[in-house]
C-alpha cells in the first residue's frame, strides 16, 4: 500500500503545480476510513486505487495523471454528506461513495445536486442509482436480486432442487434483495415448490425456532435460500448443519471468503455466486494475476469478492471519459450509458438510461466442499429481472 | 411431543442466555444502584480476548487453541479481570453520582471498549471454532437439538444453583445479600463495601464471559456488536424482573426467551417480522401491571 | 401563566444561549466552507434534540431513552409530505392518496412532524407516564424498540429498512439555527410555567409536591408531549439535512449520543443542554480534524483512525467523575455572578 500511496502522492505534487484547477481530473472518495463500513470500503478502494495507478503508469485519462481526494464518513450518514460536500469542494470530477446503499447515499445526493457522478464503491440496491439517487448515479456491483435469481436458476437446472425453503433476515435491504430475486425466479421454474419460508434478524442470538419449523417438514427441503450477510450468516449456517439440516444452502455474495469458514468446520453442499474468484482458481487468468497484483500491492490476498467492484468501477469511468473526451458530467453518463456488455476483468457490464447497475450478470458458482471453496461452475440467469420486478 | 419439546428446548436456551445477562446486570446494580452498559462489551471483549489484534479478514486464533479445561477459566477469568479493572478505574469514583451519570459513565466506558475492539480487529467480524464438539445434534425426549443447546440450559441451572448456594452459605455471600437490600445498612453493620463491590463486579464479569463462550461457540462469530443484543433484552429482564431481585432477574430473562421463542413459532409469516414490537408491548404491558416488577426487591421502592 | 418577575429574573438564560447559537452560525457563515456549514447544522440539529430531551427528562427527573422515537416519527412524516408524488409512488406505496399527493415546503414539514410526534407522545404517555424511576427509563426504551420495529418492516408505508431518498435537502444553516433557537425558547417557556414548575417540584419533592395537588401524571405528560413535539420536529429536519432517512438512523446510537450530551452538560440545566452539545460536538470535531492530520512545520501528525471515539468516551468519563452532576449542575446561565440553584427551590419561585 505504501509504495502506491507514494506514487500517488508524487502524482499529485507534480499535478497539482503544473494544471489550472478545471484541467485536472480528480476522483474524490468520501468513504469509510474508520468505523464499521471500513472492512468494506477499504477493499474495493484499494482495487479501484490499483486501477487508477495502472492507468496513470499508462500516461493518464485524456493525457492527464488522475488525482485523488479522500474524506472520512466515519461510517455515519450525517459525516457523509460532509464527507460528499468536502471532496466536491475539493474539485472532484467523480464522487465514489460508501459500499453500501444507506450510508453512501448522503454523499451521493451531495454530488448529485452539484451536477457530478457518483459511483457507489460496491452498493447492490437499485436504489443506488437512478431510482434512488438520481440519473447521475451508478454502481458499480451487480443487483442483489440478480444473486438470488442465479442462485435459483442454477440449483434448478443444474442440481434437480425441487423443493425450496425460503429463509429471511429482515436486518438489511440487501437480503431482502437476494430473496426478492430468488421470489422471482420461482415461477419460471416448472414444478419447482417452495415449501416454506421463515425469518430471522442478524443479532438473534439464537435462530433455533426457525430451525425447529425447517425440521418439523415432512421431508427436509432440496435448498434453502439464505438471504442474510454477516456477521449473523454465520451463526445461521452453523446453527443450521448443527441442528443436522444438510439441503444444500444457497447464499447471496455476502458470503463470499474464506475467512470464516473455521467457525463451521466441514463445511459442505453450501454454494455462492462471485463476480470473481479470490481463490485462485478463477476461469479467467487475468482475475488471478490481479489477485496477485493487490496482494503486492496492500500485503494480504482480497478477503471477498467485493474487492473487485472498485477495479470496474474505475475502469468503467475511465473509459467512458476517454469516448467522451471530457469528464463533464452529461456527456461522461450518456458514454456510460451505451455500455452494452462492456467486457471488463470481472465480467460483461451494461447500462442503460433506465438503469445504473447490471440487472443480469455473469456468475461464477463457488462450492465449499469439506470446509474446502472452488469455483465449480458458472451461471447468467436467462433474462434480466425487469426493472419494474425490482422496483416492487 | 417432539414439536412441542423442540420449542420447550428453543425457548429455555434462549432464556438461559437473557437469564445470564440478567444476572450479571442485577447483581451490580444490587450492590451499587448503577445500570451497567458496558457488560454488552464485556461480552464482545471475553471473546476478542481469545484473538491475537489483527485487522486481516482471516482471525488469528490465540488463547482460542487453548484445550477447554484451560479455555473456560482463561475466558472467564477474562471476563472478570475486565469487569474488576472497569470497578476500580471508574465506577470506584461514581459511588455517590446519581443513577443516569452513573448510567452515562458506564455508557461511555462501553463505547471507549468497543472503538478499542475495533481499533484492534476492525469491524470485520471473525470467525473462531470454539468448542466445535459442541455443535454434534443429540436426540432427546423426541427433539433432536445441538449439543451446546442442551449444555447451555445445564450450564445455566448449574450456574443459579452454584451462586444461590454461594449467596445463601457463604460469608461472602451473606455480605452481598445485605448490600443489595440496604448497602448503608450494611455498610454500618461492617460489610467491606470494596470487598463486596469488587465480588460483584468479578461476578457478573465471569457471567458476562460464560455468556461470551456460548454466543461464542453457538454462532462461530467474534463480533464487535455481539454482546449488545442479549445486554438489552437482559437489561429488560432485570426490570420486569424486580431491579435489585436476582431471582427475578432469572424468571423474567427465561420468561423473555419463551415469549420471543413462541412469537416466533405462532405469529402468521407476514406478522414474524414484527415479534420484536410485540415483546416490547408485552414489556410495557407487565411494567403498566407490575411496575415494580415481577418480584420487587425489598429496599428498591421508590417513594411515592 | 408566570409571573412577570420570573420571566425577568430568567429571560437572560434563552437570550445568552441564543447569542452562543447565533455566533456559531455566523463562524460557519464566515468560513464558507460547506463540510463545516454541515457541521454546524448537525449541531443545530443536536441542540433540538437534547433540549427536546431536556424538556421531559431535565424538568421530570425521569430518563427517557425513548425519545428518539418521535424524531423517528417526525423523520418519517417530513419523507412522507415532501417527496415528489412520483417518486413516493415507487418507495412507500401503501400511503393513502391524500398523502402521496402532498408536496409542503420543509418548515410546514417541520411543523407536522413536530404535531405528529406528539399525538403519538401523548397516546404513548397516557400509559407510560404512570410510571416512575427506572421502570419508566425501561418502558420508554421499549417504545423505542416498537416503534423502530414497526418502521423497520413495514414496507408499503415506510420502506422498512431501505433508505427513503428524495427529500429535498436543505443546505442553509439558518433554518436550522431558528429552529435551535426556537427550542431554546420554548422549553424555557415550559421550564417558567406553572406546570413546568410543578413538574419539577415534582421531581425534587414527590412527595410534598403531590400533597400541595401537584398531578405528577398530568404535569410529565404535558412535559413529554410538548418534548415529543420539540424532537419531532428536529427528526423532520434532520430528514432534510442529509436527505434520507432510515429508521436506523433513529435508534440506539442517537439515543446515547443526545443523552450523553444531556448529562455531560447538566441533566437539570437547559444551559446545560445547549453546552452540553457545543463543547462535545466540538470536541468530537477537534479531534477529527487531529485524527485527518495536522500540520507542524513539514510533518503532519495525525491520530490513528478510532482514537476519536476512544477520546471521547474517556474525556465524558471523566467530566462526569469530576462533576457529577455535568457541566452545569442544576444552574443555569444568567449573565449574573454564577448562583448555585438549591434542588430544594426549583425555578427560584
Amino acid at each position: 500500500m505504501n509504495r502506491l500511496t507514494a506514487i500517488l502522492a508524487a502524482t499529485t505534487c507534480l499535478s497539482g503545480a503544473a494544471f489550472a484547477d478545471d484541467e485536472r481530473i480528480i476522483v474524490g472518495f468520501a468513504t469509510a476510513e474508520t468505523g464499521f463500513m471500513q472492512a468494506y470500503d477499504k477493499p474495493a478502494q484499494d482495487a479501484a486505487m490499483i486501477r487508477i495507478a495502472e492507468i496513470n503508469d499508462a500516461g493518464g485519462l485524456l493525457g492527464k495523471q488522475i488525482e485523488v481526494v479522500n474524506a472520512d464518513t466515519k461510517t455515519d450518514r450525517a459525516e457523509g454528506a460532509k464527507a460528499g460536500l468536502s471532496v466536491i469542494d475539493q474539485g472532484a470530477d467523480l464522487v465514489v461513495v460508501s459500499c453500501d446503499y444507506d450510508f453512501g447515499a448522503p454523499a451521493a445526493l451531495a454530488a448529485e445536486s452539484n451536477g457530478l457522478i457518483s459511483f457507489f464503491l460496491c452498493a447492490e440496491s437499485i436504489k443506488a442509482g437512478i431510482q434512488g439517487v438520481g440519473p447521475n448515479s451508478f454502481s458499480a456491483s451487480v443487483l442483489g436480486a440478480v444473486q438470488g435469481a442465479t442462485m435459483a436458476e442454477w440449483a434448478y437446472n443444474k442440481k434437480e432442487a425441487r423443493t425450496f425453503y425460503r429463509l429471511l433476515d429482515t436486518w438489511t435491504e440487501y437480503n431482502k434483495s437476494i430473496c426478492d430475486g430468488f421470489d422471482w425466479m420461482m415461477p419460471q421454474l416448472a414444478d419447482a415448490e417452495l415449501v416454506g419460508q421463515d425469518t430471522f434478524l442478524n443479532e438473534d442470538a439464537s435462530i433455533a425456532a426457525q430451525i425447529t419449523r425447517i425440521k418439523s417438514l415432512p421431508e427436509e427441503p432440496d435448498a434453502i435460500m439464505l438471504c442474510t450477510m454477516m456477521p449473523g450468516a454465520v451463526s445461521a449456517i452453523k446453527q443450521l448443519r448443527a441442528a443436522g439440516i444438510n439441503s444444500m444452502i444457497l447464499n447471496g455474495s455476502g458470503v463470499d471468503g474464506s475467512y470464516w469458514l473455521s467457525a463451521v468446520p466441514d463445511l459442505s453442499n453450501f454454494f455462492v455466486p462471485v463476480q470473481g474468484s479470490i481463490y485462485g482458481d478463477d476461469p479467467n487468468p487475468a482475475v488471478n494475476e490481479f489477485n496477485a497484483k493487490y496482494t503486492e500491492v496492500t500485503g494480504g490476498a482480497p478477503a471477498t469478492q467485493y474487492t473487485y467492484p472498485g477495479y470496474v468501477m474505475i475502469d468503467v469511468w475511465a473509459k467512458a471519459v476517454e469516448r467522451a473526451g471530457t469528464t463533464e458530467t452529461s456527456a461522461v453518463v450518456a458514454e456510460l450509458e451505451k455500455m452494452k456488455g462492456e467486457p471488463t476483468l470481472f465480467g460483461p457490464r451494461t447500462f442503460t438510461s433506465e438503469l445504473h447497475h447490471q440487472n443480469q450478470a455473469r456468475y461464477l458458482i463457488v462450492e465449499t466442499n469439506n470446509g474446502t471453496p472452488g469455483v465449480v461452475d458458472e451461471w447468467t440467469i436467462s433474462s434480466p429481472i425487469p426493472v419494474a420486478d425490482l422496483m416492487k | 411431543m417432539g414439536g412441542i419439546m423442540q420449542v420447550v428446548f428453543d425457548a429455555l436456551s434462549l432464556g438461559s442466555l437473557y437469564a445470564l445477562g440478567a444476572l450479571g446486570i442485577a447483581l451490580i446494580f444490587g450492590v451499587m444502584r448503577l445500570v451497567n452498559f458496558a457488560h454488552g462489551d464485556v461480552i464482545a471483549f471475553s471473546v476478542f480476548a481469545l484473538l491475537w489484534p489483527s485487522v486481516d479478514a482471516v482471525a488469528i486464533i490465540f488463547a482460542g487453541n487453548l484445550p477447554w479445561f484451560l479455555l473456560i477459566p482463561f475466558t472467564l477469568a477474562v471476563g472478570a479481570g475486565l469487569s474488576v479493572l472497569s470497578e476500580v478505574v471508574v465506577f470506584r469514583r461514581f459511588r455517590r453520582a446519581n443513577p443516569a451519570t452513573m448510567m452515562i459513565a458506564s455508557f461511555a466506558l462501553g463505547f471507549v471498549i468497543r472503538y478499542f475492539l475495533l481499533m484492534l480487529f476492525s469491524s470485520r467480524p471473525k470467525s473462531i471454532s470454539l468448542l466445535p464438539g459442541l455443535s454434534q445434534p443429540v436426540e432427546i425426549l423426541g427433539a433432536r437439538i445441538p449439543l451446546l443447546q442442551l449444555i447451555t440450559i445445564l450450564v445455566t441451572i448449574g450456574v443459579l444453583i452454584g451462586l444461590t448456594a454461594f449467596l445463601r452459605r457463604t460469608r461472602f455471600g451473606l455480605e452481598m445479600r445485605a448490600a443489595a437490600e440496604n448497602f448503608t445498612m450494611a455498610r454500618m453493620l461492617g460489610v467491606r463495601a470494596n470487598r463486596v463491590i469488587m465480588g460483584a463486579f468479578a461476578l457478573s464479569g465471569a457471567l458476562a464471559a460464560a455468556i461470551a463462550l456460548i454466543l461464542g461457540s453457538q454462532t462461530g462469530t467474534a463480533n464487535i456488536m455481539m454482546g449488545a443484543s442479549v445486554m438489552l433484552m437482559a437489561f429488560i429482564a432485570t426490570v420486569i424482573g424486580g431491579m435489585g431481585s436476582l431471582a427475578g432477574a432469572v424468571i423474567a430473562g427465561f420468561a423473555l426467551g419463551a415469549i420471543a421463542t413462541v412469537m416466533q413459532v405462532i405469529l402468521p409469516p407476514d406478522a414474524r417480522a414484527f415479534r420484536d414490537a410485540f415483546v416490547y408491548g408485552a414489556v410495557i404491558l407487565v411494567l403498566i401491571f407490575r411496575p415494580q416488577g415481577l418480584l420487587a426487591a425489598r429496599g428498591t421502592k421508590e417513594r411515592v | 401563566m408566570a409571573r412577570p418577575s420570573i420571566l425577568r429574573r430568567t429571560i437572560a438564560t434563552p437570550l445568552i444561549l441564543s447569542a452562543l447559537l447565533v455566533a456559531f452560525a455566523l463562524a460557519a457563515w464566515f468560513a464558507g466552507s460547506r463540510p463545516f456549514n454541515q457541521t454546524v447544522i448537525d449541531i443545530f440539529l443536536q441542540v433540538v434534540f437534547v433540549v427536546g430531551l431536556y424538556t421531559f427528562v431535565g424538568n421530570s427527573g425521569v430518563i427517557s431513552f425513548g425519545h428518539i422515537a418521535f424524531a423517528c416519527l417526525g423523520g418519517y412524516v417530513a419523507a412522507w409530505t415532501t417527496i415528489k408524488p412520483m417518486m413516493k409512488g415507487s418507495a412507500m406505496p401503501g400511503l393513502p392518496d391524500w398523502l402521496m399527493q402532498m408536496e409542503i415546503p420543509y418548515w410546514a414539514a417541520a411543523l407536522a412532524g413536530g404535531g405528529f410526534a406528539a399525538f403519538w407522545a401523548l397516546v404513548f404517555g397516557a400509559v407510560l407516564m404512570r410510571l416512575s424511576g427506572i421502570a419508566a427509563s425501561i418502558a420508554t426504551f421499549a417504545m423505542l424498540a416498537m416503534v423502530n420495529a414497526i418502521y423497520s418492516n413495514w414496507s408499503s408505508v415506510t420502506a422498512a429498512t431501505s433508505s427513503v431518498v428524495g427529500i429535498p435537502i436543505l443546505r442553509s444553516i439558518w433554518p436550522y439555527m431558528i429552529a435551535a433557537i426556537l427550542a431554546v425558547f420554548i422549553a424555557w417557556a415550559f421550564s417558567i410555567s406553572r406546570y413546568g414548575l410543578a413538574l419539577r417540584a415534582a421531581r425534587d419533592e414527590p412527595t410534598a409536591a403531590a400533597a400541595s395537588g401537584v398531578n405528577i401524571a398530568r404535569v410529565r405528560l404535558i412535559a413529554f408531549v410538548i418534548s415529543g413535539a420539540i424532537m419531532g420536529a428536529g427528526g423532520a429536519l434532520y430528514a432534510h439535512s442529509i436527505g434520507i432517512v432510515t429508521p436506523d438512523t433513529f435508534y440506539l446510537g442517537l439515543t446515547f449520543t443526545t443523552l450523553s450530551m444531556l448529562v455531560v452538560g447538566g441533566m437539570g440545566s437547559l444551559s446545560g443542554a445547549v453546552l452540553g452539545v457545543l463543547i462535545l460536538s466540538s470536541l468530537i470535531q477537534g479531534l477529527r480534524w487531529l485524527e485527518a492530520g495536522v500540520q507542524i512545520g513539514t510533518s503532519t501528525i495525525a491520530l490513528p483512525g478510532g482514537v476519536q471515539e476512544i477520546a471521547l468516551g474517556a474525556v465524558m468519563i471523566l467530566i462526569l467523575m469530576f462533576r457529577p452532576t455535568g457541566i452545569m449542575g442544576n444552574s443555569e446561565l444568567t449573565g449574573r455572578r454564577a448562583r448555585t440553584e438549591k434542588p430544594g427551590e426549583p425555578g427560584t419561585t
